[in-house]
């Protein structure tokens, strides 16, 4: 499946607080991460419907990480554990029908941890490097 | 022992008897209760405050076109009835009210619900096509709860009986009808109407053998129906005829969205937007966004999915979404160890805990330089 040329479209969703916080921090301290990464900004990981992790699956991306502010740090009190309880169902429904869970990440990173994003954003980049293309990137969804 | 009244004679008889007994207690308005349609032969449910319309009707319908629990919910949208009216419902519908009443979409204290050991029903177009042959085999088979020919799901449902309506209807396996109260106000309400008898409740062992035929589907089901979508392009030849109409979540009982996010705008793009979502993909299937509603709403719902199949019953193209349904929803509630309409707990995703499904995050070692 892996092609040395394959070059994955990386989602990155961070929560507005400690994920963008954390990129905030790489940025400060000059910390490169791979260019096909993708971060996009959203208020809460608990903000992050399923259905907007899974178009961008259909729409094309070939994972979706997901970071936000660690357990006891959400500055809405619950929302990442919201976001872990709707990722927890999301990789069971894809592991039902083979969509490899997998393709989709979930770690916290907190304002100040920089190297623990642009880490995750490699390590990432990496994993799905390894698996190949997305299973959904097809015209009959 | 538990409190309940005993009839002799036919199961349906019985349950109109008792809806019209309950129907004089001072503080019952009214019955919701299927009834045979005249003209096509089909069954609908009917709100009535009159005796005669309960005598003709059909407690046990064998099909199910509209989901009891939606009745319910449209009933008391707006506000709870003045004086709660009785409910006969088959098992997934109260599995379904009291789930959706979880979410404030159904004023329980509006309904005395009455539920019974269930055969399952037909499919509605099965049932359509051969109607007075079907009913003739669904009356032969009810006592045994066995019909054949019924819905998927109804075949592999385990939670068959009335146990969780406030009356418990037991026929199968057993010679009387036995009804039995199963909450603080059923007892109240029987004491009330000087009904109240000391009842014996059904050995387990009358009905275990229903019970293990259809533990056996339901294998069947996460084994054998599993393996025909287990791969994303085995689920895509599932889906494949799917005309993305959102009948199945139109009729579902568990989706009560007002605008639901697969009908919104956000899905509705400009031209060029199509276009290149085409040239990424090789071509965009139309009508666009068919896996992700099914997917989309697998996330969002399958946590309360009842099992009861009237997706799959709406869908005009034969689509075996009410399996996809139940299947996901088998592992994704297995996750909290939740079973939707029977657990107290609110539904897992109002619930929340600080230390949990760990396994589901990502380690990170800083071992990298
Ligand atoms: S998804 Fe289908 S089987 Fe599940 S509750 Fe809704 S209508 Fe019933
Ligand atoms: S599964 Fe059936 S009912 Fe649901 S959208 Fe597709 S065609 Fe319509």
């Amino acid at each position: 499946m892996a092609d040395k040329e394959f070059t994955p479209k990386v989602f990155y969703a961070l929560c507005a607080w400690c994920g963008s916080g954390g990129s905030e921090t790489a940025g400060a301290y000059w910390l490169k991460y791979p260019e096909n990464v993708r971060p996009f900004r959203v208020m809460c990981t608990g903000a992050l419907d399923s259905a907007y992790v899974l178009r961008a699956l259909i729409e094309g991306a070939d994972g979706v990480a997901v970071s936000g502010c660690h357990p006891g740090d959400c500055h809405y009190n619950i929302g990442n554990f919201r976001a872990r309880r709707r990722i927890a169902v999301m990789k069971e429904i894809l592991n039902t029908f083979g969509i490899d869970g997998d393709r989709v990440w979930l770690r916290w990173v907190a304002h100040g941890e920089g190297k623990k994003l642009a880490d995750t954003a490699t390590e990432f980049t990496e994993h799905i490097k390894k698996k190949g293309p997305s299973p959904l990137k097809r015209w009959d969804t | 022992m538990a409190l309940g009244v005993i009839y002799t004679g036919e199961p349906e008889a019985a349950i109109k008897d008792f809806v019209k007994l309950l129907m004089k207690h001072k503080d019952i308005q009214g019955a919701v209760i299927p009834v045979k349609m005249e003209r096509e032969g089909s069954y609908a449910f009917v709100f009535t405050k009159s005796p005669e319309v309960v005598d003709k009707s059909s407690p046990i319908a064998p099909v199910m076109p509209v989901q009891g629990a939606r009745v319910l919910s449209k009933l008391t949208k707006r506000k709870p009835l003045t004086k709660p009216a009785v409910a006969v419902l088959k098992p997934c519908e109260v599995r379904a009210a009291r789930e959706l009443s979880k979410i404030n979409q159904v004023c329980m204290e509006s309904f005395i619900t009455v539920s019974f050991d269930c055969p399952g029903v037909y499919p509605t177009k099965s049932f359509l096509k051969n109607a007075d042959a079907l009913e003739e085999e669904f009356k032969k088979g009810l006592k045994g709860l066995s019909v054949s020919g019924v819905r998927p799901l109804c075949e592999s449902c385990t939670y068959f009986t009335g146990e969780f309506a406030d009356f418990e209807v037991q026929f199968a396996g057993i010679n009387e009808v036995r009804i039995i109260a199963r909450s603080q106000r059923a007892e109240a309400i029987l004491k009330g109407l000087g009904k109240a008898e000391e009842v014996e409740e059904r050995d387990k062992k009358a009905i275990e053998a229903v019970l293990e035929a259809r533990k056996k589907a339901k294998e069947a089901l996460k084994t054998e129906f599993a393996e025909k979508v287990s791969t994303p392009e085995k689920l895509l030849s599932v889906l494949s005829s799917c005309i993305n109409c959102h009948n199945c979540r139109s009729v579902c009982p568990i989706c009560f969205c007002r605008e639901c996010f697969f009908d919104s705008d956000s899905l509705k793009t400009p031209p060029h937007l199509y276009l290149e979502r085409a040239s990424r993909k090789g071509g965009l299937r139309f009508m666009p966004d068919t896996l992700l509603f099914h997917l989309g709403r697998m996330n969002h719902m399958s946590l309360s999915c009842v099992s009861c199949g009237t997706c799959e019953d709406a869908c005009p193209n034969m689509v075996p979404v009410s399996r996809l349904f139940a299947l996901v929803s088998e592992r994704t509630r297995a996750i909290f160890d939740y079973v939707p309409g029977i657990d107290d707990r609110p539904s897992p995703f109002l619930e929340y805990r600080e230390e949990e499904l760990e396994e589901y995050e990502m380690p990170y070692y800083e071992a990298r330089s």
